[in-house]
């Protein structure tokens, strides 16, 4: 609410309460249920004209009459009609300096009541005053009723600057019942007043710390989701890149939704084989599973037509995935080397054949590769004629004619990246071929199973414990706890309050 | 196979030197065991040859950039693949035409392509 937050700020402490008996009819006063409680100790009327106290038994609107008359005021406000009735107390007092009192606290003790006060310096004070006030809506009758205390309605709570309270002091405030109060006395209650103001202050300032957090964070967590689920995250490790194309995005999208495809595919299979189905249904469901293949083949060559850099450069795998990628995607000769041991038994004339599937593959892939590394080669070469010392604008028509040169030879990444995939394609298919339907349906499920444990590495690796663990951790599971952590760092700092 | 019908025609041909394109392709072709038309800044054209030389087999490169003919033939390859151009690299094998780099790739995995060279006499094991 407004009037919380308005409270003195910041302020050089010099708010004033004004007296209406001083003044002319309006008074501005502040309020403090703390302050109220403070005042609660009774304050001798030797100092002049009592305002009200505030009882501590009377939590949310206070009255406290200043103990200190008001020299002048400078800023007529409507004061605040509290609801309180403390009034029928202090009427019993003021006798001479009467306050207006807006009763408003940072705790929002008045509820809803808009208070609107505007504290202001007198005399030498007003200067500083002035500064920092805080303006507090008020609705309310002014009080101007001369000697007649705030209206039945409003209580009364005074804030007083401690350099004016040892004048006020000595002019001889009186607190309503009665009581005097020493120099001494009256100056331990201002240091104490002073001491609670900035704990309140302090309160304050980390409250709207907490809230800005929390906020922050909700809004963190909502462009979380929202990135996830555009794909900008990868699956698993969450690394972020904004540079990603729209193509690439999309693709990694895909990619997430076809890894937990494939995780039921591989389920299918497990339970498939466990539960012995005959060849035939145990074929379809093979058959499922690498045609599920050939849709992700088919969505990295849509890509590779407009982003083979991202294929290649493997941001949508998981981190160990991606180190051990080649050109894109698995090695299928390695694949190969994976499943054969799980296909036991295998007839001789399949033992042939795997053989030289695996011998072909390793013929097609040192190819590619060859041809991959020409063409680094002749980009190498192109980039790196002509001077390479001089700046760009020194030879603008020979440095656009070599880049209109490398980018003809990055065209063709597309298409190795895609002769790569095609080979996997073609890898699959024929390991199809050679095997029996038990089999295929073993060798899907130990190359599903192979990757899924290397996607875990990445995640248990991105994931293990190490030592001041804030901030720029790529691995999702850990942004929550980090901030976990940091929130704790911060209520164990605020934790005096 | 929808190469058939073209691959037919080729054996109706004259076998006197023709300007035609398409005659020139078929008969570069028979003349060697595996022939390969490519461009010598193509770097797939070099893999499929990497992909020849690392099996055994010797094959007669024909450079199309390098022949004053070179552009016809290769409108003339794109016809015959039914692909735009650029086509290259592309393989014949025993005057067949076996097809582009995904072919050839695909005939290797599956197996096919050694018994095609054997056959055209390019490989002996």
């Amino acid at each position: 609410m407004a009037n919380e937050r308005t409270l003195v700020c910041g302020v050089q402490g010099s708010f004033h309460t004004s007296t209406k008996f001083f003044d002319e009819a309006e008074s501005d006063y502040f309020g403090e249920l703390e302050e109220a409680l403070i005042h609660g100790d009774p304050i001798t009327s030797s100092h002049g004209p009592k305002k009200g106290i505030v009882e501590t038994a009377r939590p949310p609107t206070l009255e406290i009459f200043p103990s200190w008359p008001m020299r002048h005021q400078h800023h007529q406000h409507p004061t605040v009609e509290q609801r309180k009735s403390e009034q029928s107390v202090e009427s019993s007092e003021e006798s001479g300096s009467v306050k207006d009192t807006a009763n408003t606290t940072s705790t929002g003790v008045i509820g809803g009541a808009q208070s609107q006060v505007q504290c202001r310096g007198r005399g030498a004070t007003e200067g500083e005053a002035q500064k920092g006030l805080v303006v507090i809506m008020a609705n309310g009758a002014p009080q101007r009723t001369g000697a007649q205390q705030p209206p039945p309605s409003a209580p009364q709570i005074q804030y007083d600057n401690s350099h004016t309270e040892k004048k006020k002091i000595i002019a001889g405030s009186t607190r309503k019942d009665g009581k005097l109060l020493d120099a001494k006395t009256l100056r331990r209650l201002a240091q104490n007043r002073e001491a609670a103001r900035k704990s309140r202050l302090r309160k304050k300032a980390y409250v709207q710390q907490l809230e800005t957090s929390r906020i922050r964070l909700q809004q963190l967590e909502h462009d979380l989701q929202r990135a996830r689920t555009q794909g900008m995250l990868l699956a698993g490790c969450g690394a972020s890149s904004g540079e990603m194309s729209s193509g690439a995005a999309m693709f990694n999208m895909d990619y997430t939704n076809w890894l937990e495809e494939e995780g039921r595919h591989v389920s299918d299979l497990r339970a498939g084989l466990d539960a012995h189905l005959i060849d035939n249904n145990l074929s379809s469901i093979v058959d499922d599973c690498i045609t599920h293949y050939d849709t992700l083949f088919h969505l990295k060559a849509r890509l590779a037509q407009t982003d083979a850099f991202h294929l290649l450069t493997g941001l949508w795998t998981s981190p160990a995935e991606r180190c051990f990628m080649w050109m894109g995607g698995f090695r299928p000769s390695d694949l190969i080397k994976i499943v054969t041991p799980h296909l036991d038994p295998l007839t001789e004339q399949q033992v042939i054949r795997l053989c030289s599937l695996q011998q072909s593959s390793q013929q097609a892939e040192e190819a590619l590769w060859q041809g991959f590394d020409q063409l680094h080669q002749f980009l190498s070469a192109t980039l790196s004629s002509g001077p390479l010392s001089t700046d760009v604008g020194a030879d603008v028509s020979n440095y656009a004619g070599l880049m209109d040169i490398a980018i003809e030879k990055i065209s063709s990444l597309e298409n190795f990246v895609r002769q790569a995939d095609h080979l996997r394609r073609q890898t699959l298919h024929q390991l199809r071929e050679i095997l029996t339907t038990r089999q295929a349906a073993r060798c899907l499920l130990a190359i599903g199973e192979y990757y899924r444990r290397l996607r875990a590495l990445s995640s248990v690796w991105a994931t293990r414990p190490r030592e001041a663990l804030i901030g720029n951790e790529t691995a999702s599971p850990n942004t929550v706890t980090d901030l976990q952590a940091i929130q704790q760092s911060q209520y164990a700092h605020y934790s005096a309050f | 196979m929808q190469y058939g019908a073209t691959t037919e025609s080729w054996y109706v041909a004259a076998a006197t030197h023709a300007m035609d394109p398409l005659e020139r392709v078929e008969r570069l072709a028979s003349e060697n065991a595996v022939v390969i038309f490519s461009v010598s800044t193509c770097c797939m054209c070099h893999a499929v040859k990497r992909l020849f030389c690392g099996m055994g087999v010797h094959p007669t490169v024909h450079e199309l950039d390098m022949d004053p003919l070179g552009r016809d033939i290769e409108r003339a390859l794109a016809r015959l693949l039914g692909v735009v151009p650029p086509v290259v690299p592309v393989v014949f094998i025993g005057g067949k035409l076996i097809g582009a780099m995904d072919r050839v790739m695909a005939s290797h995995i599956n197996g096919s392509l050694v018994p095609l060279l054997k056959e055209a006499g390019a490989l002996w094991l």
